[in-house]
């Protein structure tokens, strides 16, 4: 998929799509989103769609940074105090190490 | 865990995927085609074993430009013009292939040196073969092998044979439906069990709420991108790291000898399927070109994407590229040129957006080969010289697509190579190579 071919119809709605897609639980789709509509919104000359598709970009990267505050802190807090919380902790836990800490 | 029902599902899709992909097209260089020869089927690479219905229009597969001067100049000008341009683009496909099935192959050989799951010998076996090896005698392992091979390679004919029947019959819609469970099934369940090894591998605690999250973006983002619309990059790396899982589970629930016979009886299967005028495969991309449609864009990989001037959207030529898996594997086996037609009328916007298209299938097959090198050969030459005989295979493979301008099978040339390399290796080679180090003679 090349982006340089589609009209700018098509970029927005398919960065609209994007965007809407990301709020379900996908902040890898947002980041798609930034990367790929980045150069589109930011470097490119300016048509008409571009103001919209910058706003999406935005958001798109709002949310994303959103979602990685979020993820650092609770995998920070997961690590460090797994071994604490004993039997939560191991029901929480994916794959447990093996070995004394 | 049971790992019969869902290998055998996803086993199902791929082998699917797997087989012999392209049948080779005759038609991809059309031939009532009425545009002179020179701006037709010489610009066209021919390196692609899928002639895609694109790829069979007519269409200069050269530059705009070339094809327009060439229409000029004189026809001499015009062969020497083309025999240029087919033999730069091929060389140039050629690179544009290495890089995939190189990264493809890294990742596999990574997982397996690393992650001593996909090594480790199992007594589970895949529904396919379910004859075992562990017996007592030379002959009745290599009975048993033989037969695993024989029962493996008659389900790929038959879900081969089945979806080029739907697809015949227009089931597009299951075809669909298929292709796409088949792909949730590798996004999802395998690399949650590829990510679960390599975390109890390194040692180290993941809760579930991550695990979770990781893997519902990754498998998410994984079916837009090869199902709808994505970034060609992302679309590629995701079609390499599936070809990489299945790969890895190929690796883990094939029996040691039986790997070995089927990667040889596939490579004949593939010849036969591709080349023979009745083949399955050659009779779906003959269908595919009938029709004017993509085969199977989501199964294969292909190193450029396509935009004609003149298609309707490129949904459209997404959508229809969601063929069977089974097609899409065998497609995917397949190395097909894909070429742009410029349209006569948009000549300003004539774009040359060459690329090569790959099977899936041969994705999975070079990466098994190496993948077992890497598993149970010697060290690490044994799986160089796989490597490098899997790569001269491909360039002789898209040579030979160049010269004859029609689908061809990708994996016969590779695989013997590959095997070949691989035993004298393990045989040979690495003993002769144990005892000069031992002896500290230097050649």
């Amino acid at each position: 998929m090349n982006l340089e071919r589609l009209p700018n119809e098509e970029k927005l709605s398919l960065c609209r799509k994007y965007y809407l897609g990301g709020f379900a639980f996908l902040p890898f789709l947002w980041l798609v989103n930034v990367v790929w509509f980045f150069k589109e919104a930011f470097v490119k000359p300016v048509y008409s769609e571009q103001l919209q598709i910058k706003t999406y970009v935005k958001r798109s990267a709002l949310g994303l940074l959103l979602w990685v505050t979020v993820l650092t802190t609770w995998i920070t807090i997961f690590q460090h105090y797994r071994a604490e919380w004993g039997e939560v902790g191991d029901y929480l836990s994916f794959t447990i190490p093996l070995g004394i800490p | 865990m049971n790992a019969s029902d869902s290998d055998e599902d996803s086993y199902n899709e791929r082998t699917a995927l797997v087989p012999a992909e392209a049948p080779a097209l005759p038609s991809y260089t059309p031939a009532p085609d009425p545009d002179p020869p020179n701006q037709t089927t010489a610009k066209r690479p021919a390196a692609s074993r899928q002639a895609g219905p694109v790829a069979g229009d007519s269409g200069s597969g050269g530059h705009g430009d070339s094809a327009g001067s060439s229409g000029r100049g004189s026809d001499q000008d015009a062969d020497a013009d083309e025999e240029e341009l087919t033999l730069k683009y091929g060389a140039k496909h050629v690179i544009m292939l290495f890089i995939p099935v190189t990264l493809c192959m890294v990742v596999v050989v990574a997982t397996i040196k690393s992650v001593s799951f996909y090594s480790e010998k199992t007594d589970q076996q895949l529904i396919y073969t379910p004859f075992t090896e562990n017996t007592a005698s030379v002959g009745r392992r290599l009975l048993n092998s033989v037969l695993n091979t024989i029962i493996m390679i008659s389900v790929i004919v038959v879900m081969t044979v089945f979806l080029v029947v739907l697809y015949k019959y227009r089931c597009y819609k299951f075809i669909h439906g298929w292709l796409i469970l088949s792909s949730l099934m590798l996004l999802f369940w395998f690399s949650f069990m590829y990510l679960g090894e390599v975390f109890k591998t390194y040692n180290v605690a993941v809760d579930y709420p991550t695990v979770a999250v990781v893997i519902w973006n990754f498998g998410g983002v994984g079916m837009i991108c090869i199902h709808w619309k994505g970034p060609l990059a992302l679309q590629q790396a995701y079609l390499i790291l599936i070809s990489a899982l299945m790969a890895l589970v190929f690796i883990k629930y094939l029996p040691e000898w039986s790997a070995w016979v089927i990667l040889g009886a596939i490579s004949v299967y593939d010849l036969v399927a591709v080349l023979s005028p009745k083949g399955p495969l050659r009779m779906l991309v003959e269908t595919a070109q009938e029709r004017n449609e993509p085969i199977f864009p989501a199964l294969i990989y292909s190193s450029a994407m396509m935009w004609t001037v003149g298609m309707a959207s490129p949904a459209d030529a997404q959508r229809s590229g969601h063929e069977t898996d089974e097609e899409a594997e065998q497609s995917g086996r397949g190395a097909e040129p894909e070429s742009r037609q410029p349209r006569p009328f948009t000549d300003s916007e004539l774009e040359e957006d060459r690329g090569v298209k790959l099977g899936l299938g041969d994705f999975i097959f070079y990466s098994v080969l190496v993948g077992k090198a890497a598993a149970t050969g010697g060290d690490w030459n044994t799986t160089l010289a796989c490597f490098v005989a899997i790569l001269i295979g491909l360039c002789l493979t898209l040579l030979l697509l160049a010269i004859f301008k029609k689908a061809l099978p990708a994996l016969p040339i590779s695989i013997t190579f590959g095997l070949v390399f691989y035993f004298s290796t393990d045989f040979l080679v690495q003993p002769f190579m144990d005892n000069l180090a031992a002896n500290q003679f230097y050649i």
